[in-house]
């Protein structure tokens, strides 16, 4: 058998590559590389210390904190000992930490940081099986004493000692290692109710990463900067998928806020970004060139319109390159890329085109947690932004099932590969006969690509009877740099309406050029000038929609959309369920035809203070040139 | 008493002309503590810890650091004792770097001057710069500021510029910091996280903390011992529970209205 477990696949690299570089952390600022041999030491020693512990097969370890290296080697080390790990979203709550910790029966987990283990200690009367808390980064843990308190180096040296004892118990932990055991609970994204625990094998995870390999092959020249949530099956995939299998040198930031100097720093050779983050990135650059001097501002319009030209002569503009592009690439570290991706959601097929004019080889990946992750890619050289590719390779097999006149169905897939069902569920509704129904609404083109449209149940029909995709919409709308949020409304109404929340630190900046005085968010989205900005915005949308798609009114709302209140998903997504339900009444006044819709609410935050807002969101309607005057005299 | 006073300031009065900015203070810090200094406007706080960082030499009266006499020395020697200390009104270099800034803190530690440093790999400057910016590191680390590494100072929002005045203190490598209101103008946010590094500083690298602070939430949570200061005269010391309790405080300090008090006062004398 070959190595179809990661721990196997670690133990292979330090064999025949102990020397070579496998991770690098930023630490004091510096650089550090991690070789495959220092890299199995720390695990094994993780591994050793786990089992000391008294855990064993069976066990869940569960893991929460930015992306370490010690993340990641305490995930292998779970796996060697025969448990299963559990990684949870750093900025997750305490009652969602409880509720997947509690779900999963973790008996210990690994935490960064004093942060994390506040956390845990908060809600520890709720995890009567968690026995054993270890941190990495002993700051401000003075105050706490807890008996399943457990420094890393403790755990590390117990490794060491149990490892000098018996030289021979790793590699019988590696070789006892098999790939058709559970070894990481994956939380799915639920956009819908509670994550669901999906249960991946090693054996899986490490063939369905070789195939994913075989259409974006990575060798050890390449480099990838670890910046996505380690829980997310994505991030699974490339740092210890793609790490283990093509030794793809994983890098680590030094914090989140020095992301994209660290990115800088590297170069890598690929990236994945959320489509949140490619359009916050588009959105700011061109909010600088906004700042920049008129010639600097003519040369990034001459070199736009140039590479979009070219782009749809599908080729690249080397005056553009020079006069724009390459900089461009540059600032953003983007210079040594060879491949770039995008997945999660889609992304806006303007935001799609402004990378690939930058010379940026970005493709689309569609994929669920189930299906381990991506399955479909565009092939090098055939880019389709508004597809999400073809499949991996032949074994990937996806249909189309009950599809109406235009070939639009559920989009059903098995592969080999696939989960072996949720933790703590006997029934799965979505999965029959080995196909897992994926809730998405799509079909196959001419060319034989999958295009996903949106989720089924979010496809929207008016009461007149027209189909739209608010998701499709809303993209458009947050190609706009003022646009941070956007949710479309118009499901069983006559007509299609927008709440719409603004990109503060862009709004700012443009409200201050103009001497606009204001005081909180909520404040300058209340602002004229603000509303007759974004409905320039909207108005150029609307623009390059038919007729029955168009936005005819549109809210900006008091604050951000935020994960903390349940709008959002941890992915992003919005939360179609809670925005009907929490902005209920704004929308029934917005269906009402009111012009101005008192609000009294309370909002928190995130340090656990309040605020009362009380104030008069307008609705403006696009229907009449006049609207922005009669808000005025309205004032 | 249980050790030795790092600090000592005894019968300590300033005069400026007519002025009486502080009349006949005594206090003491003990080592290990987190000491501060409270009073209203004018009271003469920035004054008193002006006389022990150096710059103001008292009319009256001695400063004693460590058991030493160091009434009579310049700023320079006290920041060579071991007192660092930072401004009410931040005093950082604003076109240097925030790590160039930090690195002016280790100034009084670096062996090298300008002729040595020429012979930068022979002298063994670069080794001696090199173990100098490991500590700065692990004060950038301290403090999260990693990400302004490289920004200009004088380009950073306030309350980030506050965190690398702090750096620069702690980079000196003092055995007493005086933090001249440490929280002015902050949000609550940024005040907590700067009660949470001095907390830190205190608890974790063993730096005693003498504090003049206006937030008085903040100094009744962190501090050991708290004194009070009114019209340069100390009315009150003792621990925050001691202080808060104290009529004399209430009246000069929390905006308590003399009348309510003397209310008080008149129905207790009541039978």
């Amino acid at each position: 058998m070959t190595d179809d477990t990661l721990p196997k696949l670690l133990a292979r690299n330090a064999r025949a590559h102990g020397a070579e570089v496998a991770l690098r952390e930023k630490a004091f600022g510096i650089w550090r590389s991690i070789t495959w041999t220092e890299y199995e030491a720390r695990t094994r020693a993780m591994a050793l210390g786990l089992l000391a512990l008294g855990l064993g097969a069976g066990d869940v370890v569960g893991l929460i904190g930015d992306n370490r290296p010690d993340w990641v080697m305490g995930e292998i080390a779970a796996h060697a000992i025969g448990a299963r790990s559990l990684g949870v979203y750093r900025d997750a709550l305490d009652d969602e930490v409880a509720y997947l910790l509690e779900f999963a029966g973790a008996s210990a987990v690994i935490a960064e940081d004093e942060e994390q283990v506040d956390k845990l200690l908060n809600v520890s009367d709720r995890l009567p099986k968690l026995r054993h808390i270890v941190y990495s980064y002993p700051r401000g843990m003075r105050k706490h004493e807890d008996a399943r308190l457990l420094p890393v180096s403790e755990l590390v040296r117990a490794g060491d000692a149990a490892h000098a004892a018996d030289p021979s118990a790793w590699a019988q932990l590696v070789a006892g290692t098999r790939g058709e055991d559970v070894a990481v609970l994956c939380t799915t994204s639920g956009t819908t109710a509670r994550p669901k625990l999906a249960m991946l094998t090693g054996g899986a995870l490490v063939r369905h990463c070789k195939s994913y390999l075989r259409a974006d092959p990575k060798s050890p020249q390449d480099e990838y900067v670890s910046v996505l949530p380690l829980p997310w099956i994505m991030e699974q995939i490339y740092v210890l998928g793609w790490g283990l299998i093509a030794r793809m040198k994983v890098n680590f930031v030094e914090e989140p806020e020095t992301m994209m100097a660290d990115l800088r720093e590297i170069g890598p050779s690929f990236v994945l970004f959320a489509p949140r983050v490619w359009e916050s990135l588009a959105a700011d650059v061109r909010a600088r060139v906004m700042d920049a001097s008129p010639l600097k501002r003519r040369l990034f319009d001459l070199g736009m319109k140039l590479g979009l030209a070219a782009l749809d002569r599908g080729g690249r503009s080397a005056l553009a390159d020079q006069i724009l592009f390459r900089a461009l690439r540059d600032r953003l570290g983007f210079s040594r890329l060879r491949s770039a991706a995008t997945g999660g959601a889609a992304l806006g097929p303007d935001t799609f085109r402004f990378f690939m004019a930058m010379g940026v080889p970005l493709r689309q990946l569609y994929g669920q947690t189930e299906l381990l992750g991506a399955y479909t890619v565009h092939k090098e050289g055939d880019v389709d932004f508004d597809t999400v590719g073809v499949p991996f390779d032949a074994g990937i097999e996806i249909r189309i099932d009950a599809p109406d006149q235009n070939g639009v169905g559920e989009i059903v897939t098995r592969h080999p590969n696939m989960f072996s069902g949720y933790l703590g569920a006997l029934e799965n509704p979505d999965l029959r006969d080995g196909w897992l129904h994926t809730g998405d609404a799509g079909y196959f083109d001419k060319a034989g690509h999958l295009v996903v449209i949106d989720r089924i149940k979010d496809i929207a029909t008016t009461s007149a009877g027209d189909r739209f995709s608010p998701q499709f919409i809303e993209n458009k709308l947050k190609f706009s740099p003022y646009v941070a949020e956007a949710v479309v409304l118009g499901d069983g109404r006559p007509h299609l309406a927008a709440i719409l929340c603004i990109r503060f630190p862009i709004v700012a900046k443009w409200a201050e050029r103009r001497r606009i005085a204001f005081t909180t968010y909520s404040d300058l989205a209340a602002k004229q000038p603000v509303l007759d900005l974004l409905r320039a915005e909207v108005e150029a949308v609307n623009a390059t929609l038919p007729a029955a798609q168009r936005i005819r009114d549109m809210v900006l709302l008091y604050k951000e959309l935020d994960a903390d209140d349940e709008e959002l998903t941890r992915t992003r997504k919005v939360r179609r369920g809670v925005i009907n339900t929490k902005y209920g009444g704004i929308i029934a006044a917005i269906y009402r035809g009111d012009r101005a819709i008192p609000v009294d609410t309370t909002i928190a935050f995130q340090d656990g203070t309040t605020q009362r807002i009380r104030t008069m969101l307008r609705v403006i309607s696009m229907r009449d040139g006049t609207a922005p005057a009669l808000a005025q005299a309205a004032e | 008493m249980a050790a030795e006073p790092i600090l000592a300031a005894a019968h300590v009065s300033l005069r400026f002309g007519g002025v009486r900015a502080l009349t006949d203070v005594s206090f003491h810090v003990n080592p290990g503590e987190v000491f501060s200094i409270i009073g209203p406007n004018g009271a003469g706080k920035t004054s008193m810890v002006n006389c022990i960082s150096g710059r103001y030499r008292p009319t009256e009266g001695r400063v004693l650091f460590d058991g030493r006499d160091i009434t009579h020395f310049r700023p320079s020697r006290r920041a060579g004792l071991g007192i660092g200390r930072t401004f009410q009104n931040l005093a950082l270099f604003g076109h240097m770097t925030v790590l160039d800034n930090i690195m002016v803190g280790r100034h009084h530690l670096l062996r090298h001057g300008f002729a040595t440093g020429m012979l930068y790999w022979l002298g063994g400057a670069q080794r001696e710069e090199l173990a100098h910016r490991r500590e700065v590191e692990e004060i950038i680390d301290f403090l999260e500021i990693q990400h302004v590494r490289k920004a200009v100072a004088g380009t950073l929002p306030y309350g980030l510029r506050k965190r690398v005045e702090l750096a620069r203190a702690i980079a000196l490598k003092p055995k007493l910091i005086l933090l001249d209101e440490p929280m002015a103008g902050m949000n609550l946010e940024e005040k907590e996280d700067m009660a949470r590094y001095i907390l830190d500083l205190n608890e974790e690298w063993g730096m005693t903390v003498l504090m003049i602070e206006h937030d008085m939430g903040v100094v009744m949570d962190i501090s050991h011992r708290v004194m009070v200061l009114d019209f340069g005269r100390k009315i009150a010391e003792g621990t925050p529970e001691h202080v808060m309790a104290d009529e004399h405080v209430r009246r000069a300090y929390l905006g308590e209205a003399d009348e309510a008090v003397a209310e008080d006062a008149a129905e207790a004398a009541a039978p």
